[in-house]
């Protein structure tokens, strides 16, 4: 009997390896293939026989991308949204989720809930008053006024992620600074920020990410140049030129970098923050 | 410095009384702090989600042509929605969002479920794995498209080479430009993109299961698919309901992927309600009828989402 239970939990253990080794290379396969494809030459991408392993490597594609497609103004365009939009959830989306974790008042249940709520409702139904509003506050095509709409799906995510994080911040070490006579305000920026800070960084990563991938209110509410992210920039590169493989590879490596960076950076704390949220929610 | 002033508060100075820092710590002491705390963000949530939507609502019952200001935006009651009932798009977005959903919410909850069922049994080596399978989630949908166009390519796909070197297909096939095939490849790329979702839920959620209901059930001689069923579901069933609802508010509300893949081609064969809605926004600038077309989206959701949560709760008792 011991040596049947033994035995299947061999078989188990065998096949998790094997589904979690087959779904991790399914999940990376598709990044690695566009990494390959970024650095192969012309002929080896567009050919009549697979090159699987191409024994010839250029720059080429990164290159001309970089100077030829206005790369870095939509790269630096994003990064703005993407900075403009952490601030304003840090600035107002922190203290709200400092309130509902802290304080328990009138309302609170239902606040909190309209800030799940506001989830629902459907990017497009927003996007089109949004672009009627942002033009007539001279905000359409602008970085600000991109990073203000974004501020409406991710600042309720922000504040319901960090409140997870204050909630697992111990409460006693701030009513001691509070019986040292310490204000409400200087216990939530002495003590309680500087012990979530794991977790504040995990979900201005979280938001940044989100913000930084962003493509449809990027298309509709950025007409030019001057404001227009890389998502848009990139999408809009396949009607441009003829299917420019190698530099669209480029360009979604040279993009994804800075995610994967930062995800692999804070991925456990994150991942529980994500997590924590949606369980309690 | 705040304990000082405790013990023997100083006379106020002008400074002090203007000293912003001050004023804050003592705004903090009122009985209003908790509400002036959430302000800055209602009023922000207010004026880009709330203000835009009842816009959106009202703008359904009017003309909004940004390319035909000559029409004015009068109020037309519900010449939109009139004009859904007869439009064969809308009913054919309708169906294909249907099938869309239904079929990625399941495939994505299957993969996901083995994965986290995978994840969890802790074995040595996984912990990187696991890394690597939450990776397309975080990715953008711009690029996640184009690297499965790229895959899926009719001439220098290689999946399509894959396939036919192992006898599966004659000849490279166009994936996207097929309507037989094209809402299929959209959902396989789809799932790919966001199963590691459920992966992440579930296995928070197995975390919180006690391992003593699996000793139990081994000395009942209960086999692994019997544990399945009767423990491990069972108690996942809020955090799976949680999951599925996010995932079809998420899948419901956003054309990203298939604006990328197909922009509703070959024919409408993977025309989605809420695509059609943007573009007859974003190409069209009938801001009117796209207005009509989210409000049916966003009613069918609610809809979806209070049936939903009252069925899993009539199953939980």
């Amino acid at each position: 009997m011991a040596q049947t239970r033994s035995s299947s939990k061999l078989v188990w253990d065998i096949a998790a390896y094997a589904v979690l080794i087959v779904l991790g290379f399914l999940c990376v396969f598709p990044l690695v293939w566009t990494f390959l494809t970024s650095i192969k030459v012309e002929e080896d991408i567009v050919t009549r026989e697979m090159v699987y392993f191409p024994t010839r490597f250029t720059f080429d594609w990164y290159v001309r991308l970089w100077n030829q497609s206005g790369y870095p103004v939509l790269v630096m365009n994003s990064l703005i949204t993407t900075s403009v939009t952490v601030l304003i959830c840090l600035a107002t989306g922190s203290i709200a989720a400092y309130s509902f974790s802290r304080f328990n008042f009138a309302g609170r249940t239902q606040l909190m809930l309209g800030y799940l709520v506001v989830r629902m409702f459907p990017a497009v139904l927003m996007i089109i008053p949004l672009f009627i509003v942002m033009r007539n506050f001279g905000l359409l095509d602008s970085s600000w006024g991109l990073a203000v709409a974004y501020t409406s799906f991710l600042l309720p995510l922000f504040v319901w992620m960090l409140k997870g994080f204050f909630d697992a911040a111990p409460k006693e070490l701030e009513s001691a600074a509070r019986i040292d006579g310490s204000t409400r305000i200087g216990a939530m920026f002495r003590i309680v920020v500087p012990i979530a800070r794991n977790g504040l960084v995990a979900t201005c990563v979280f938001v940044a990410i989100a913000a930084w991938n962003e493509y449809l209110f990027a298309l509709m509410l950025t007409t030019s140049q001057g404001s227009r992210t890389w998502p848009v920039g990139l999408q809009l590169m396949v009607g441009e030129f003829q299917l420019p493989w190698g530099m669209l590879a480029a360009g979604g490596i040279i993009s994804i970098i800075p995610v994967i960076v930062l995800f692999a950076l804070v991925q456990r704390v994150m991942v529980a923050g994500i997590t924590a949220g949606a369980v309690k929610g | 410095m705040s304990r000082v002033a405790a013990a023997s508060p100083p006379p106020r100075s002008v400074w002090d009384s203007l000293n912003p820092v001050r004023l804050l710590g003592e705004l903090s002491e009122t009985r209003y702090w908790m509400y002036l705390l959430l302000l800055p963000s209602a009023l922000l949530i207010t004026a880009v989600v709330l203000y835009p939507t009842v816009y959106g609502f009202q703008m359904s019952f009017h003309e909004m042509r940004l390319n035909r200001p000559a029409l004015g935006t009068g109020f037309v009651g519900l010449k939109h929605y009139a004009r859904m009932v007869s439009d064969p798009i809308f009913w054919t977005s309708l169906v294909n969002t249907a099938a869309w959903v239904t079929s990625s919410i399941i495939l994505e909850f299957l993969v996901g479920l083995i994965a986290a069922l995978a994840l969890n049994r802790n074995l040595p080596g996984t912990k990187v794995l696991a890394v690597l399978i939450l990776i397309p989630y975080f990715l953008p949908n711009v690029v996640a498209g184009h690297m499965w166009a790229l895959m899926l390519d009719p001439r220098l796909g290689v999946i399509n080479d894959v396939l036919v070197r192992i006898g599966w297909l004659e000849s490279y096939k166009a994936w996207f430009a097929d309507p037989t095939t094209a809402m299929g490849a959209a959902i396989v790329v789809e799932v790919w993109h966001s199963f590691p979702f459920f992966t992440l839920l579930i296995m928070a959620g197995l975390k919180g299961i006690p391992a003593d209901l699996y000793k139990a059930a081994d000395i009942d001689g209960a086999g692994a698919f019997s544990q399945l069923r009767l423990i491990t579901l069972p108690m996942l069933k809020t955090i799976i309901a949680a999951a599925v609802i996010l995932r079809v508010i998420g899948l419901v509300n956003s054309p990203d992927l298939l604006l990328i893949l197909t922009s509703g081609g070959p024919g409408r064969s993977t025309q989605v309600l809420s695509l059609y809605a943007f573009q007859t926004a974003y190409k069209d600038f009938n801001f009117g009828y796209a207005g009509a077309l989210s409000v049916v989206m966003f009613v069918l959701l609610m809809g979806f989402a209070y049936i939903y949560i009252r069925l899993s709760k009539v199953n939980q008792d």
